[in-house]
């Protein structure tokens, strides 16, 4: 099982890449001991993020379809956190709200999903149908203010948010701060090995061939609209896991989170790292939320002028991705130093025997 | 009984006039090149601010609002030029492109010239009947949409530049080999396309307030009228408009507008479901 | 024994009829060609069989199952197995993960892999293996779609037009290939119109025209019908 950790569908294979991961994790757990728990608390922040950019990378990058709608399940589950952290409780019970507030996201994408897949939406209409689905959903929770709206003794509160809930919690014990940090930490870890494993399976070959020639993949026997559906409901339930995770953080959650132009967002780092690779999507997206947060805090519409930029000149100049190009060119490099010989010939010989 | 039957028109033609205007101008461009235009609401953004501009300088409103719209026009001509004509065999790319831009342009319009901008009233004017009052304004946006309607039939029906157009559309490689200067073409239409998303901001610019993020609030209604209207304006996007404002129109009036925008939503998901090829192609096949 | 029956099928867009009242039966176990000239609505019936097209009349059975309102997943799942017209391919992944897709519902592991590269060496394709399939020849991506039919072991195989764009070398290898299948138990039904081909590998043939079942039968009566004849020289038979 554990062979499906590489594979064609994955960059980085071999002792020295898996070195490069442990060393990168060794590091990660050991930062909590030398930072103080402001930024301990910060980096938590930016990793929240990165399960709605793992899933969006999935969606998008393998299954090939591009959704706008990450924050929509981002809300959903965000929202649905706050309610029934609120309704049931606190305590432990937050842990029970968090998996079922993901769940909640996976039952919206899969409804919304099956609409959507077997009514035919592909392309481009994919993406702006999941839009319109976010921005009525930050539409309609932006006019939640008064006190009509509430589920339960959780109030909705329109465009300031819904506030109160507490963050997930064991017993008596709060996991905020470094604990949190090293919760986030286990998340990445396990959604990455596990989205590896699952890109690199059987199941994995049929969303990208889905991807490449949905005709031919169904002329293979393959139900092509439920393994699109699978991708979408994985996608959208990481999505989900980012908004829980998000409300239980800062113990509120705001529609702005949901609509423009937090929509975009995802968007911008998983193109700007690299759509086609689950690494380059880690890395890439945890360097723009780390940029973004750095620049937001002197000027947010300056940050998000930055971002736009970046999606501009992503598509205009590296189309699949700037962390990828650049991944790939060491890859190249490292690897061309070593069998440079070897390929050259080959090259030569392959040459040559089509000019015949 | 007919100050209630025109009570009910006048509603019809409110949400009508929302829909057409708004979406006429992403309609062209998703017909013509097959690219849905992200920065389509800054570009009604553009013809707001312009508009109110021009009347706070003391310009008329009729003749700021037609000035605004050319523009929006001739700034779509400009992008165009600059960034989407790259991207024509790269649709989902021209998506994410224009969407940057349209990032670029919303915040920098918030660190410019900051959140709120006075707006200019909407112009006085109603008129009663029966029990009830209407405002003039209202109509003349209706008006508005069918003149925009009747404007593009002729454009595209009668116009030697239509004739072109619509060769474009069905094969440009074609139509290219026959002498077009597709490049040209397209660049007109984008225009066409951003100058009518102009006109739309021109023409609600007195009715709301004005902010860097109001396009955002014309995008939805836009969007789901073209998923289901399709690639034809005419054929699709009008008619879809009639359908779409009828079922908000209902819903507006009963449960308010938030529901009528959800109601809006959920029918056009069912019926993509049900007939996936949208709209226009069930006209196309009447007419046929 | 009928494998694939067609039985009264009719299909219309708009106002054209490109297939009309069409009966046709594959016995199992023959290599049956479809022939006729252009635009005699060849591709519309394969598309029909194989089920990319819903038909405006008519059912289709396959091993006496109605499968008219079956999507084509679900045909293939009953043992059909299909190469269309144009190579139809995973452009973006290698070759080898283009068979491996194709197989990997049918077996598993080690069995897996030797599968793979019994086909591979079968198609001449291990030399280019981890090649991208977008960067193969255009013979070769044929090649490699057939494969990849195969890579299903179906009962009845389905190829519309599988020569096209191949030199006569080419061509004839394939004829070579789908006899040994044949030869193996699978029933064939290939659209073509190359009658080089048609007369290498075929056993039974049906002629369409305009839509309709000109004639139907084995392979030399086919060869020595005039009318048959005529139609292919462009003398409209009506006249």
């Amino acid at each position: 099982m554990f062979k499906l950790l590489e594979g064609p569908q994955t960059l980085g294979r071999g002792k020295l890449f898996w070195s490069c991961v442990l060393a990168v994790l060794a590091g990660a757990l050991v930062y909590p001991l030398f930072a103080d728990s402001y930024d301990v608390g910060n980096f938590a922040y930016f990793l929240i993020w990165i399960f709605m950019a793992l899933g969006l990378c999935l969606m998008w990058g393998y299954g090939g379809m591009l959704s706008f709608g990450q924050t929509l399940f981002f809300g959903i589950a965000g929202y649905g956190y706050g309610v029934l952290a609120i309704n049931m409780g606190g305590g432990t019970a937050t842990i029970a709200a968090l998996v079922l507030s993901v769940a909640l996201a996976m039952i919206a994408a899969g409804i919304l999903g099956y609409f959507m897949i077997w009514g035919g939406i592909n392309g481009i209409f994919f993406g702006i149908v999941t839009l319109s689905a976010t921005l009525v959903l930050a539409f309609f929770l932006g006019q939640t203010a008064g006190p009509e709206w509430h589920i339960g003794p959780a109030r909705l509160n329109g465009f300031n948010g819904m506030k109160g809930m507490d963050p997930l919690t064991v017993g008596d014990f709060y996991i905020e701060g470094s604990a949190l940090y090293y919760v986030m930490i286990a998340l990445i870890v396990i959604v990455y090995l596990a989205l590896r494993m699952l890109v690199n399976s059987g199941i994995g070959n049929v969303i990208a061939a889905t991807r490449e020639n949905p005709q031919r993949a169904e002329m293979l026997g393959y139900d092509v609209r439920k393994y699109q559906l699978l991708t979408f409901v994985i996608g959208s339930g990481l999505a989900g896991l980012s908004g829980a995770l998000y409300t239980s953080w800062g113990q509120f959650i705001t529609p702005s989170s949901i609509g423009l132009p937090a929509a975009a967002m995802p968007i911008v780092w998983v193109a700007f790292s690299g759509r086609s690779d689950l690494t380059a999507t880690l890395v890439g997206s945890f360097l723009l939320l780390f940029g973004f947060q750095t620049i937001t805090v002197y000027s947010q519409q300056a940050a998000l002028v930055l971002m736009g930029a970046l999606l501009l000149a992503t598509v205009m100049l590296a189309p699949q991705g700037f962390v990828l190009g650049i991944g790939k060119l060491v890859a190249d490099r490292w690897r061309g130093r070593r069998r440079d010989d070897g390929t050259v010939m080959a090259e030569a010989g392959r040459l040559q025997s089509e000019e015949s | 009984m007919s100050a209630e039957v025109f009570s009910l028109f006048y509603q019809f033609a409110d949400v009508f006039a929302f829909l057409i205007l708004s979406a006429a101008g992403l309609a062209i461009v998703f017909g013509m090149m097959g690219v849905i235009n992200m920065a389509h609401g800054e570009f009604i953004m553009c013809g707001a601010y312009v508009t109110v501009g021009l009347v706070n300088l003391g310009v008329p409103l009729a003749i700021s609002q037609i000035l605004a719209a050319l523009t929006a026009g001739l700034i779509g001509v400009l992008v165009e030029f600059l960034v989407v004509r790259r991207f024509y065999k790269r649709p989902l790319d021209s998506l994410l492109a224009t969407w940057g831009l349209s990032l670029i342009v919303t915040q920098s319009m918030l660190l410019i010239v900051g959140s709120a901008v006075r707006g200019i009233g909407t112009p006085e004017g109603s008129f009663a009947i029966g029990g009830y009052t209407f405002s003039t304004y209202r109509l003349v946006l209706f008006g508005c949409a069918v003149a925009v309607l009747v404007a593009l039939y002729i454009i595209f029906m009668k116009t030697r530049f239509g004739v072109i157009a619509r060769a474009t559309m069905q094969n440009a490689a074609m139509a290219k080999a026959l002498g077009a200067r597709t490049g040209r073409i397209y660049a007109i239409s984008f225009g066409i396309g951003a100058g009518l998303a102009g006109l739309c901001g021109a023409l609600y610019a007195p009715t709301m307030t004005l902010i860097p993020t109001m396009g955002a609030t014309f995008v939805v209604e836009s969007f789901v009228t073209v998923v289901i209207g399709g690639a034809n304006v005419l054929l699709g996007t009008a008619p879809a408009a009639v359908f779409l404002a009828m079922i908000r129109m209902a819903l507006n009036a009963s449960y308010g507008q938030i529901i009528g925008q959800i109601g809006m939503l959920v029918a056009v998901i069912l019926i993509v479901r049900v007939l996936p090829e949208g709209l226009s192609s069930v006209l196309a096949r009447r007419g046929r | 024994m009928a494998l694939v029956e067609v039985k009264g099928v009719s299909k219309r867009f708009g106002g054209l009829t490109a297939v009309s009242d069409v009966d046709l039966t594959v016995n199992a176990g023959e290599v049956h060609c479809l022939i006729g000239p252009n635009g005699a609505g060849k591709s519309t019936l394969f598309k029909l069989i194989v089920g990319l097209y819903p038909p405006s009349q008519g059912s289709i059975l396959f091993d006496r199952v109605d499968i008219t309102a079956e999507r084509p997943y679900a045909r293939v799942q009953r043992g059909m197995s299909i190469k269309m017209q144009a190579p139809s391919v995973f452009k973006e992944l290698p070759v080898r993960q283009n068979i491996q897709i194709a197989l990997q519902d049918r077996v598993s592991g080690a069995e897996r892999i030797s599968e793979e590269d019994r086909l591979l060496t079968l198609l001449n394709l291990t030399a280019d293996s981890e090649k991208l399939a977008g960067a193969l020849s255009h013979g070769q991506q044929q090649w490699l779609e057939i494969g990849m039919a195969l890579a299903l072991k179906p009962q009845l195989l389905l190829l519309d037009e599988p020569t096209a764009g191949m030199s006569p070398e080419e061509t004839f290898k394939t004829g070579e290939l789908v006899k040994s299948f044949n030869a193996e138990g699978m029933t064939v039904l290939v659209v073509e119109h190359d009658m080089a081909f048609v007369r290498q590998v075929a056993q039974r043939v049906t002629v369409l025209h305009l839509g309709k079942i000109f004639a139907h039968g084995d392979l030399e009566s086919i060869l020595q019908d005039e009318n048959v004849a005529e139609i292919y020289l462009g003398k409209t038979h009506a006249h």
